[in-house]
């Protein structure tokens, strides 16, 4: 298998990227791990007309602990992050989540910002974003803008951002200090993609429930945010009979649709189990670090 | 792959009736359409590019629509192949009166084969709903606002 033609662009800056962008607009994809996209270009199913290969641009590569959260440049790798002892400190539900990102070779090459722009409605970073309210900073012609999860993720493979920009930095703000967390999924084999999954967030004051999140993929056009099961748990005292609830919340909040791998109704169904799963999880995470 | 949906629009059966036949309102809303040629009664040769982010598709096939029963009735046929793969489908449209405007309802069963079926399965049913929403769409707000 082998592309159709393009014309090759390897910039050494953002800027030179962003200028090729501006040029190319439409025409242009972004090559940085390549996971998706190469597969893709080799089965002729994407032909783009030019390729901007962002990989030599090492100023985007980086992962700082900074005002509550964790940056990561747009092309450091999955695999970096997965290992990184600031993302286990600071955020390990994207530790965990990262761990089913495909395989550890996908992971070797695979981005945090190849996953997030490509919206694999299945990509666990999606959902993880979501969850904790997440942002990335674009860079357009006219300069960068932040963009929160909830207005990126537009449908299947499809995000706001514009064809002449660039997403250069994905934000995860941190679970506070103590949070419970759990990223649990269904797939039919390892490093498949799941057919569904859940990563949640439990924050605890005086033995209530403070903070709640619960983000899921595969159950959707785009990552969801199960934000009606949150709103059912915060203020309440854990219980099963509360996690039973959010459960249905969560069966009510998506609406998957259904292949030969897996009816809508399956989905729909282990939605609500890996949430409960996850909270029980979170909750036991609480209790270990209290 | 079997999908359904149901839409009102803000027209009497009559009119919409007119416009689902109407070549230039399939015209402006099937999605990703590059050319439509009538070669026949009621049958069509159809140029689609269709896809979403960087995996598009060009498609080129036949579309008739057939067991018309004015106002409220037909049926339409759909076969198409591209370099990604091959479609193949039917659908039936009825027509109710609804209040002032008109209930439509549409019920489809398409196959996908070929390249793209075997990598996008995951996502062409969501697509599949997603672009017959668009049509819909874009044909509710032409008989609201076309007239």
């Amino acid at each position: 298998m082998k592309p159709a033609v393009f014309e090759y662009f390897s910039p050494q800056t953002a800027e030179e990227a962003v200028a090729l962008l501006g040029e190319y607009g439409d025409d242009a994809k972004v090559l940085a791990g390549g996971q998706s996209l190469v597969p893709l270009m080799n089965m002729r199913l994407a032909r783009p007309a030019v390729v901007v290969d962002i990989n030599r641009i090492e100023s985007l590569a980086y992962i700082r602990d900074e005002d509550g959260g964790l940056r990561f440049g747009a092309l450091t790798r999955q695999r970096a992050a997965e290992r990184s002892p600031l993302v286990a400190a600071r955020c390990p539900l994207l530790r965990d989540a990262l761990r089913l990102v495909g395989h550890v070779q996908i992971r070797n090459r695979g981005t945090i910002g190849g996953s997030i722009a490509h919206a694999d409605p299945a990509a666990e970073l999606t959902a993880v974003l979501a969850a904790l309210d997440g942002e990335v900073t674009a860079r357009g012609p006219q300069g960068d803008r932040v963009i929160s999860a909830r207005e990126l993720f537009v449908t299947y493979l499809t995000t706001s951002l514009e064809p002449r920009e660039l997403l250069v930095e994905a934000r995860f703000p941190a679970p506070p200090h103590g949070a419970g967390w759990s990223w649990m999924e269904v797939a039919r084999r390892h490093g498949d993609f799941a057919l569904a999954g859940v990563g949640t967030v439990l924050v605890l004051r005086r033995g209530m429930i403070a903070d709640a999140r619960i983000g899921l993929i595969g159950v959707g056009p785009t990552p969801v945010r199960a934000a009606e099961a949150e709103r059912g748990l915060i203020g309440q005292s854990p219980s099963e009979a509360l996690w039973e609830a959010a459960a249905e919340a969560v069966r009510g909040a998506v609406s998957p649709d259904g292949d030969i791998h897996a009816s809508a109704e399956y989905r729909r169904h282990v939605a609500g189990v890996l949430a409960q799963r996850a909270l029980r999880e979170s909750l036991s995470r609480v209790q270990e670090a209290a | 792959m079997k999908l359904e949906g149901t839409n009102t629009l803000p027209a009497p059966v009559e009119t919409v009736w007119k416009t689902i036949n109407d070549p230039e309102a399939l015209r402006r809303c099937t999605p990703g359409l590059k050319e439509l040629k009538e070669v026949g009664p009621d049958t069509y040769q159809a140029t689609l590019q269709i896809g979403v982010a960087a995996v598009k598709g060009t498609y080129a096939g036949t579309l008739a629509i057939t067991d018309k029963r004015a106002p409220a009735h037909y049926k339409i046929s759909l076969d198409g192949s591209g370099g990604a793969g091959f479609m193949k489908g039917e659908g039936i449209v009825d027509l109710e009166p609804h209040g002032d405007g008109t209930l439509l309802k549409w019920a489809g069963d398409i196959q996908i084969g070929g390249l793209i079926a075997g990598v996008g399965q995951r996502m062409l049913g969501g697509i599949g709903k997603m672009l017959i929403g668009q049509f819909f769409k874009c044909l509710e707000d032409y008989v609201g606002g076309g007239e």
